[in-house]
């Protein structure tokens, strides 16, 4: 931080100057900075606006009162959270999930952009491509229909595992496979989608490099280690800091359509718990409490991986 | 030219001045927010095209403006709706002891009504209401709002009487004995159908047989007078242990956990379970559907209370306290001076007109009158009235509240098998009201529930379904009912403890 604040004394000096130079700046590049106007103020009203009412996670808050006249209660919503046994549970599930989701699910858009950056045919690579970013629009809803239908007592996979095994794997009501479901469905939907960021990467590295390296005799794995994924590692790297913001994030949707009486100790996780207290049970200053303690979780884990990242050598997220 | 627009002003001045004179006369006006379900035609929500709400401003003298709130959002728009400065006047609050309504009245979003609701003689069909279903409405002892009544105790058991007879069983079922018995027979029946009917909604099957046992209603009160949760008796798990004996002989599907709610009727329709432990008016409701999808015209169901312990005595579980959710006032937006006139039309709303009105709608239009005086839908005009009921009346009964009963003027006409299991249910309603067993912790508020009661439930409700699954035995069942002490059970039966002490 301090550097930063050096290099923009350097630049711009300080107080009336600065302000001054700043000025002429605007003027200068005015039509950019009108272009840069709506983001801008969206961010300031629908993100950080809304933000002051964080201040009901320290309140017993009352819709009728509102947010300026709820009772003041302090910590109070996190010292219950804390004192409910449980909790250690809902934050382990939430983290075997997560790091099941970046162990098994990070690597395989990567994989199939690789892969698909392999292939000769353009017409049948854009054939492909265009069918692998469905499954992102259906919704998961539907995708846990189809599981249903596949998966259930009476679906075409259960039956087959009773024939192939001679004893049925309970996929739906079990705690057991209800994690690997989980991951499945998410691979299945999203590994299309996600190779859009590392496609885009890829277009980017110098076909040049590949003749080089093809005239040195280096052959397709060769070229692979040494110039497709160097050329793509800061982008992973981005994409991982990004992901380290949303450990704690595993969608609340998905796994309650999921859960059920028999698997419930592995479904509940934080933002299911938000979910039930802030939705269901109306407790919207308690719900806020753990909302906001994850975000302060997540948005340490991003600064924390960002330095890990510099000090690596890669230039990271800022 | 001049003239012309001499003229227009003239004219205009005419007009609004007449116009004002018909605003004078116009009725008090009254905002109402109410739960829509969805229907096939939207709901016509202008005065002067909607016969409904013009026949409601002629006998009570309001007009009514309805402010609907899609009932799958409802309480997202509760939540907005209270932190408005002007809300509507009168708010339907589908869960009287939801934490967001309970804050409110304590934080005075609502008029005390605990006096007007017993004043007979200014609001006679109020004061008409059961004053133990007001007392479970009550926060903190104050009535807030005046309740939505449905039947009570409404809970039971029925089964497919046909098949019964077939697998050799004819006779009323009277005791527990008769209903395993009925129970195994049933199970008997085929390989691929299953007695009793069960999914992932557990909570009303398993409170039905645990309180037939004996078991209380969610909470107990012991010989010292102390409150215990239910799955501390004895009653409730010999209860879970009758379940779990009927799925291991076949008689439930061992995967009932994993099917969806949506598919719990659909599962006697097609004919693989014979028996359910729910709402008894599903019974006349199943018979209807076979009535007019299967050709049956013969009585199919047959509907039993509750069944009697070994000692002879009766225990029932009521599926509601009465009643569902209540019609709030709101103080921000109506004043002292106008709150009697309020009052004034909820107690119109429980008179035989009202409620006629606002359940069943207009005769000619949603139905017709025959000549034994009862309400009934010709065949040719059933998509017409059906069409008419869902453009101007339908939802409106949303804020039916029928708190002095079923004093409908003309009374509905039924069908044959489905007019007997209506009678029945009906006669039952009376028959046990007198045994059912009431939740003494209903009108107290625990801090601790509000807070993880969703959570805790949920080990209780988890473990009996894991253990009737099979999946845990009874250690199993001892371990979740200690998770459940441990992660706040003790605090909340503590909690309740304390508040009903203090109201004895």
């Amino acid at each position: 931080m301090g550097s930063k604040a050096a290099e923009r004394k350097a630049m711009y000096g300080s107080g009336k100057k600065y302000w001054q130079k700043l000025g002429a700046d605007v003027k200068r590049d005015r039509w950019l900075y009108l272009l840069l106007l709506p983001g801008l103020v969206y961010f300031i009203i629908f993100k950080y606006l809304p933000m002051f009412g964080i201040v009901i996670a320290f309140e017993n808050y009352v819709p009728f009162s509102g947010v300026l006249h709820s009772q003041w209660v302090g910590l109070k919503w996190f010292k219950y959270f804390f004192n409910f046994p449980s909790w250690i549970t809902y934050l382990t599930n939430t983290l075997i999930l997560s790091l099941m989701n970046i162990v098994f699910y990070f690597p395989a858009p990567i994989i199939l952009a690789l892969l698909l950056n392999e292939m000769q045919s353009l017409r049948y690579k854009k054939i492909l491509q265009t069918l692998l970013y469905v499954p992102h629009f259906i919704s998961i809803v539907i995708v846990v229909s189809i599981t249903f239908v596949m998966f259930g007592t009476s679906g075409i996979v259960y039956k087959l595992t009773e024939q192939l095994l001679g004893h049925p794997i309970n996929y739906m009501g079990s705690p057991d496979t209800f994690r690997w479901m989980i991951i499945g469905q998410t691979i299945w939907k999203e590994t299309g989608w996600g190779t859009i960021i590392f496609l885009a990467a890829l277009t980017n590295v110098d076909t040049q490099l590949y003749e080089a390296a093809m005239v040195d005799g280096a052959g397709r794995l060769r070229r692979l280690w040494h110039i497709t994924l160097p050329a793509i590692r800061s982008t992973i790297v981005l994409m991982l800091i990004l992901r380290m913001g949303s450990v704690l994030d595993t969608g609340y949707d998905h796994l309650i359509l999921m859960a059920n009486a028999l698997n419930r100790k592995v479904s509940q996780t934080l933002d299911v718990f938000v979910y039930q207290q802030g939705i269901q049970s109306g407790q919207f200053s308690y719900a806020s409490a753990i909302g906001l303690m994850k975000s302060v979780v997540s948005v340490t884990l991003v600064v924390l991986s960002n330095k890990i990242a510099h000090a690596m050598g890669e230039q990271g997220l800022y | 030219m001049k003239k012309l627009v001499a003229l227009f002003l003239a004219l205009a001045m005419v007009l609004s001045m007449a116009s004002f004179a018909v605003a004078e006369e116009e009725p008090f006006e009254i905002s109402i927010l109410l739960p829509e379900f969805p229907a096939d035609y939207d709901f016509v929500n202008d005065f002067d095209s909607n016969p409904v709400l013009q026949k409601i401003a002629e006998l009570s003298g309001v007009k009514l403006n309805i402010q609907w709130g899609p009932n799958s959002t409802y309480t997202d728009i509760l939540n907005t709706t209270l932190a408005d400065k002007n809300p509507p006047m009168l708010i339907a609050a589908t869960d009287a002891r939801a934490p967001l309504i309970v804050n409110s009245a304590r934080a005075g979003a609502f008029w005390d009504i605990t006096e007007a609701v017993q004043d007979a003689e200014n609001y006679p069909n109020l004061a008409a209401g059961n004053a133990g279903v007001y007392a479970n409405t009550a926060v903190d002892g104050n009535v807030y709002g005046v309740y939505r009544s449905r039947a009570y105790p409404r809970g039971g058991i029925y089964y497919r009487s046909d098949i019964a007879k077939e697998v050799g069983f004819d006779r009323e079922v009277e005791t527990i004995a008769d209903l395993t018995e009925l129970a195994e027979k049933l199970a008997s029946y085929s390989d691929d159908t299953y007695a009793l009917n069960m999914c992932s909604y557990t909570a009303g099957t398993i409170s039905v047989i645990t309180v037939a046992f004996g078991a209380p209603n969610t909470w107990g009160v012991d010989e010292n007078g102390d409150i215990y949760p239910a799955h501390k008796s004895a009653a409730y798990k010999e209860g879970l242990d009758w379940l779990r004996h009927l799925r291991e002989i076949g008689g439930i599907d061992p995967n009932f956990a994993q099917i969806s709610t949506s598919d719990w009727d659909n599962i006697e329709r097609t004919g693989k379970a014979f028996m359910r432990f729910d709402c008894l008016d599903n019974a006349h409701r199943q018979q209807e559907w076979f009535e007019q999808n299967a050709d049956v015209t013969e009585q199919i169901f047959q509907t039993v209370g509750t069944v009697a312990k070994e000692d002879g005595s009766i225990t029932v579980w009521p599926q509601n306290a009465g009643f569902n959710g209540e019609i709030l006032i709101s103080k921000s937006s109506v004043s002292e001076a106008d709150l009697p006139k309020v009052l004034k039309f909820l107690d119109w709303c429980n008179t035989a007109e009202g409620v006629t009105l606002i359940n069943a709608g207009l005769e000619g239009l949603t139905y017709d009158v025959d000549e034994d005086g009862l309400r009934y839908i010709p065949e040719e005009k059933t998509e017409e009235y059906s069409k008419n009921s869902q453009l101007y009346h339908n939802n409106v009964n949303q804020m039916g509240m029928g708190v002095a009963g079923n004093i409908e003027n003309p009374k509905a006409r039924v069908n044959r098998g489905y007019s007997e299991l209506r009678q029945r249910y009906e006669d039952l309603n009376v028959l046990l009201a007198p045994y059912a067993v009431a939740n003494p912790c209903y009108p107290f508020v625990s801090e601790t529930y509000t807070a993880f009661g969703a959570q805790l439930d949920q080990i209780i409700s988890d473990a009996a379904v894991q253990y009737i699954a099979g999946l845990i035995d009874e250690d199993g069942l001892q371990a979740a009912w200690e998770d459940w002490a441990m992660q706040g059970g003790d605090q909340i039966t503590a909690e309740y403890n304390e508040a009903y002490h203090a109201a004895q």
